[in-house]
């Protein structure tokens, strides 16, 4: 009981850590290293980086990364294509199908690199990190499962729940139309 | 030996007094042990609790605002993140707002009230419990996010959208926001007890005219908190809904208003400064008059300040939204409001400068502590009055000229009259006095430290140095001051620390006080040092508004309350004539049981919004198990 007692605090302190942990300046050799992942031939998933399993894989479990990325979604105009997550000239992000996977390498290549049919790349635009945050925060938009982590509505007209309120759907059966 | 049995319904008439002593002892003490301590609903075991409570959040608060000073001693110095100096100065400023300064003034009033009005114990002694853990889980739940990096980190007035869901992930400002929920319930439970206290339970002959001052105090700052605790419940609640099930009461493309927030919060927030210094003002108010060798002067100009500051409270909590843009009327209102509270302070000051001038003074260590008061409250009540004025506000805002003028008014308005009061009641709370040698040093290195510290933050403030900044560059040129101002925390912090260190050490080594040891005037000092579980064996009557000193001899008093069970004395409002005796409940785990659930009900709907029915069960559960009859001669009618 006596050792349980320290225990449990320390557990509870690195689960908040984990989770609420603000980094507003990352070393720039990490930032370098963030972006040394190894994607397969066909560019649909593949491995991190080291730095970013070495970290305990930041950002998806992050809230201020989270939000970050949710800003960042906002401020490069993802809505102009994808919409609130719903979709638009772009594909959807919100049913839980991925034409190049769910994983986050996948992810982060598709922001980084572009994709044919019109995703352009914003290597120039974002740095690693808030390549990874907007990677992150895309791949939790549609939050198909409880998240210990999660951003929640903005301060703008609301077009669907926030993403604290999922599960907010069940993931769908049949691939959609397009 | 053992005290004769005592017969059911048996009354005190005619008791020897030691057997009487030894028959109130056994149907009024808490039982010794670890249960005791968790089921007493004595109001000074609670009390006493509270206040040490309260000073330990002073102490912690006190190492985050030295932390902060260091950080900010150098211009672009490393000590603390930007986001753990975020968390700091947000965690210093709740903690002291919500956890020290409105606790440890209730605390007292818990303490001190039902002794100074010649009663056995506080009304609703079970909620006074209740409270007392309500209050400690709350702190201990800010601590421990602050602990794990979770604390709180968007101001201690919490602005939206900064703490709204856009602009603040995690769950920072929920436990910000569950925390105030935690210390406005154990606030309001305080506010109810002392109000029917006062109203009803006061020693027959007790007229409103002959009411210590410091119970006035206490009792306008009661109605103070219910009255504006409940705007600051709306606005947590409503944030807390916003931001867990995305509610748009602060969203403005919805429908919902960003400013709402700051009128929900000032409306509280500005009567909550005198919920901590009308208190203070009534234990000035009541300590004066011991030290200056006469009867305050002015007593009903006195009470009619504490009452007009109290009204004139709810009218001004605009000026701190200047800067937000308000109609030209408004302005002026609200600057006229602003101002007008400075004249019945004013005549507060006056009435006291009065009553020194008059008497002759001794120059004590808690009179010491109310001249350091009067000297810095002016001050801090002047640049009070510059800031009132919207020219100078809009210049001033949010800059360290703000941090100089709150702190002037708090630590100089709230906290000097506070360690006065600990320094003259401490004797009667342990039974021992506190060194005056050390008191002295005490009140020198602090009042110094004080103005050392603070009082180049207005020449910060009026250099342009923004409030909240976690670091500044060089060539700003605030440096010198800065390391001037952290330098002289340190004085202020020694002057602390030997303050906690005199208080340590007397509890077992201080001379022993005697009943009276100042020779004041006031009931408290009736009974002996630290009271016994029942405050008085007989219940006395009170002749004058000073007793101890028009009846020299002996006070009289009331009989006729049974000794059998828990009995007070119940009177009429204004003229304090007894009107029937009532029981008083007895200890109870309730309390604690009942906290317990609803701290875990509290916590979890930060998570889930579920938490709020299902952890409703158990809170019912315990209520039920807290009124459930239980067959004791206090359940009799």
């Amino acid at each position: 009981m006596r050792a349980l007692a320290p225990a449990v605090l320390a557990a509870l302190a690195f689960a908040g850590c984990q989770r609420e942990t603000r980094d507003f300046r990352t070393d720039p050799p990490v930032l370098a290293a963030l972006d040394d992942v190894a994607p397969l031939p066909n560019r649909i998933g593949g491995a991190p980086p080291d730095v970013y399993v070495a970290l305990g894989q930041p950002y998806q479990a992050n809230a201020y990364a989270l939000s970050e990325g949710k800003r960042l979604y906002d401020g490069m105009n993802c809505k102009g294509c994808h919409a609130d997550g719903g979709g638009g000239t772009g594909p959807a992000l919100l049913d839980g199908w991925w034409r190049y996977g769910p994983d986050i390498v996948s992810l982060y290549v598709t922001l980084r690199d572009g994709r044919p049919r019109g995703m352009p790349s914003y290597a120039d635009k974002l740095n690693s990190e808030q390549l990874w945050q907007v990677a992150a925060y895309v791949q939790t938009i549609g939050s198909y499962r409880a998240a210990t982590a999660a951003t929640s509505r903005n301060d703008q007209m609301q077009s669907r729940p926030s993403e604290n309120r999922g599960p907010a759907r069940a993931p769908l059966t049949e691939p959609p139309s397009r | 030996m053992s005290a004769p049995a005592i017969l059911p319904g048996e009354l005190d008439r005619g008791a020897e007094r030691a057997i009487l002593h030894r028959q109130l002892e056994r149907t009024w003490a808490t039982p010794a042990g670890f249960w005791g301590a968790l089921t007493t609903v004595d109001h000074k075991t609670i009390g006493l609790r509270y206040i040490v409570t309260a000073f330990g959040f002073l102490a912690l608060g006190g190492v985050l605002a030295l932390a902060m000073r260091w950080q900010l001693a150098r211009p672009e110095s490393r000590v603390l993140s930007a986001d753990l100096y975020n968390q700091a100065f947000t965690v210093h400023g709740a903690n002291m707002m919500f956890l020290f300064a409105v606790p440890v003034m209730e605390a007292m009033a818990v303490y001190l009230v039902p002794l100074m009005i010649g009663t056995r114990n506080i009304a609703f002694p079970r909620l006074n419990a209740f409270s007392y853990w309500i209050y400690l889980f709350g702190g201990i739940l800010l601590w421990a996010a602050f602990a794990l990096q979770i604390g709180p980190d968007v101001g201690w007035f919490a602005y939206v959208p900064l703490s709204g869901p856009q602009y603040s992930s995690g769950k920072r400002a929920d436990i910000w926001a569950q925390m105030i929920t935690f210390t406005e319930i154990a606030a309001l439970a305080i506010a109810v007890e002392i109000v029917v206290t006062v109203f009803k339970q006061r020693a027959p002959g007790m007229s409103l005219d002959r009411i210590p001052l410091f119970v006035w105090g206490a009792l306008v700052t009661s109605f103070l908190v219910m009255l504006a605790m409940p705007a600051i419940m709306i606005a947590s609640t409503s944030l807390i809904l916003d931001r867990l099930v995305g509610t748009h009461f602060f969203n403005p493309t919805e429908g919902g208003d960003v400013l709402l927030w700051q009128h929900l919060f000032w409306f509280f927030g500005h009567p909550e400064v005198y919920i901590i210094f009308l208190p203070a003002t009534g234990m000035v108010s009541s300590m004066l008059p011991t030290f200056a060798r006469r009867p305050v002067f002015g007593y009903l100009p006195l009470v009619l300040s504490i009452v007009a500051i109290g009204i004139l409270s709810f009218g001004l909590w605009v000026h701190h939204m200047f800067t937000t843009g308000l109609p030209r009327l408004g302005e002026s209102f609200f600057t006229a409001s602003s101002m007008a509270i400075a004249v019945p302070a004013g005549v507060q000051i006056f009435c006291w400068l009065a009553t020194l001038w008059d008497g002759r003074p001794v120059w004590r260590t808690p009179l010491l502590f109310i001249a350091a008061f009067i000297v810095t409250f002016v001050l801090g009540g002047l640049t009070g009055v510059m800031v009132a004025s919207v020219p100078l506000d809009l210049q001033v805002h949010d800059t360290y000229f703000v941090v100089a003028h709150f702190h002037y008014v708090l630590i100089g308005g709230a906290v000097f009259p506070l360690l006065g009061a600990i320094y003259y009641w401490y004797p009667k709370m342990t039974g021992r006095m506190l060194s005056e040698r050390l008191g002295r040093w005490v009140v020198g290195l602090i009042f110094v430290g004080f103005h050392l510290t603070f009082f180049p933050m207005h020449f910060l403030g009026l250099q342009g140095m923004p409030r909240r900044v976690y670091t500044y560059q060089p060539e700003m040129g605030w440096g010198a001051a800065n390391l001037f101002v952290s330098l002289s925390s340190i004085l202020l912090a020694a002057g602390f620390a030997l303050f906690f260190l005199d208080v340590i050490r007397s509890a077992r080594r201080g001379p022993v006080a005697g009943d009276n040891p100042w020779d004041a005037s006031t009931l408290e000092w009736a009974t002996t040092s630290p009271p016994p579980p029942y405050n008085f064996a007989r219940i006395p009557v009170v002749t004058s508004a000073n007793p101890l000193w028009s009846e020299r001899e002996a006070l009289p008093v009331v009989t006729g309350l049974r000794v059998d069970r828990r009995e007070i004395v119940i009177s009429s409002v204004s003229d304090a004539t007894p009107q029937a005796r009532e029981s008083s409940p007895r200890d109870s785990i309730w309390p604690l049981v009942t906290a317990v659930a609803a701290s875990v009900m509290l916590i979890a709907s930060i998570f889930t919004p579920w938490a709020v029915v299902w952890g409703a069960i158990p809170v019912a559960a315990a209520l039920i198990g807290w009124f459930w009859p239980k067959g004791l001669p206090e359940d009799e009618a």
